[in-house]
């Protein structure tokens, strides 16, 4: 049970990272995080305020070869979001259950979508941390559309703001995504294409004061070819 | 031996691998790699899993490198948390009675030795003075969790102690250090 007082959700977010709770305990932390923005920046001051504790642990050299294990995970896997090349959904790192009700979310959207009128872009945007499917954005010849799949509220007296980001580009806003968080663009800028990366960040509920994310990117994924 | 990793190199590295850069990432992983696998180590008990969980953290960092945004964070905390909830997760996964089958990895000796440090090594911290103000049992507590990974049950297993009371402890030293250090 995830609790709606503050302060015990506070303290949660504290038995979460100090590591106390059991697995299912931390599997329903993990999964709420997504889309409680209260909850996640909870969790992220317990990180900040017993971060000094790990220094106890102690340091110890890990195995030899262990940068060469990363790098070649990295090697057969694509490159970060920001930069990953179109038709890339990098499954590999999803979850099975998650990447199962990601093809299943993409199977249902896709039906129920409009026929498209141009070439057709879809985007499964998860958490940066995590692998629940949350908002599935597509684009064609109708324009953008992007529409929440799990609740997601961001914190009291923010919102989400849409940012399209070309691979070594600058982050593009797109618009600040409306409370009940279904958000069109009829006709979208040319940086919503195939490859571009969209996230979802926090900010004033006016937008971003400065052009460019201010707040924490809470979601992420790359537009990449519908079929 | 390393040059120091201060914070804004850190935070600096972060960027760039934030902009594709795989060399940044090896960098960062020098820099970093024995404190983030003695956190691991110090989790998981065992060399294999703790290195697992460093690997998959490395491998989370490079793929969600843009979650991190450098004008608010502080680049070491955030690797510390990726690759503590990797460690934690192996263990929940596995199961902490297969990884502390090896005596020689046997815990009860470690716990007065962490506590006994905690004021050297906070030093001018905050956090020293707060956890200071906790009772004994409430910083015990919330230090093994943290820093071995122990949960409610194994604390109290650890404590001879009834889970009640340690789930007790555990909130109110909570929320006794939040209101000690504040947002």
């Amino acid at each position: 049970m995830i609790p709606i007082d503050r302060q015990e959700l506070d303290i949660l977010a504290g038995e979460y990272v100090a590591g106390v709770l059991d697995a299912e305990a931390a599997r329903e932390v993990e999964t709420s995080l997504a889309g409680n923005g209260e909850l996640r920046e909870m969790v992220a001051a317990w990180e900040r305020r017993l971060h000094p504790l790990t220094r106890l642990a102690g340091e110890a050299e890990p195995p030899p070869d262990l940068w060469e294990r990363i790098a070649g995970r990295l090697d057969a896997s694509a490159p970060p979001a920001s930069q990953r090349a179109p038709n890339t959904l990098a499954l590999w790192r999803w979850s099975t259950f998650a990447a199962a009700a990601v093809a299943a979310a993409l199977a249902l959207y896709i039906a129920l979508a409009p026929p498209p009128a141009g070439p057709s872009l879809v985007a499964v945007l998860h958490p940066p941390q995590g692998d629940e499917l949350a908002w599935v954005a597509t684009a064609s010849g109708d324009g953008l559309r992007l529409r929440p799949v799990a609740a997601a509220s961001p914190p009291a007296d923010h919102a989400f703001e849409l940012w399209a980001i070309a691979p070594n580009s600058k982050p593009q806003s797109l618009g600040v995504v409306p409370p009940q968080g279904r958000f069109d663009l009829a006709v979208p800028p040319p940086v919503v294409r195939g490859g571009t990366t969209l996230a979802l960040s926090v900010e004033p509920k006016t937008g971003s004061p400065t052009g460019q994310p201010t707040g924490p990117v809470v979601f992420i994924g790359t537009l990449v070819a519908a079929d | 031996m390393d040059e120091p990793a201060t914070l804004s190199s850190l935070n600096e590295l972060v960027a760039a691998v934030q902009r594709g850069s795989r060399a940044a990432l090896k960098r960062l992983y020098e820099l970093e790699r024995r404190r983030l696998y003695g956190v691991a180590l110090r989790i998981a008990r065992r060399p294999d899993v703790a290195a697992d969980a460093l690997q998959d953290a490395f491998v989370q960092v490079w793929q969600n490198a843009a979650s991190f945004s450098p004008e608010r964070g502080d680049a070491a905390a955030w690797l510390t948390a990726i690759t503590r909830y990797r460690a934690l997760d192996a263990v929940r996964k596995l199961g902490r009675e297969v990884l502390s089958d090896d005596p020689t990895l046997g815990d009860r000796a470690e716990e007065p030795d962490i506590l006994a440090r905690l004021d050297a090594v906070l030093s001018r911290d905050a956090l020293r003075r707060c956890l200071g103000e906790l009772e004994d049992n409430q910083r015990r507590c919330i230090v093994l969790a943290f820093v071995e990974g122990l949960s409610h049950a194994e604390i109290a297993r650890q404590l001879a102690a009834p889970l009640g009371s340690v789930k007790s402890w555990v909130r109110r030293g909570l929320v006794s250090l939040r209101s000690c250090l504040g947002p």
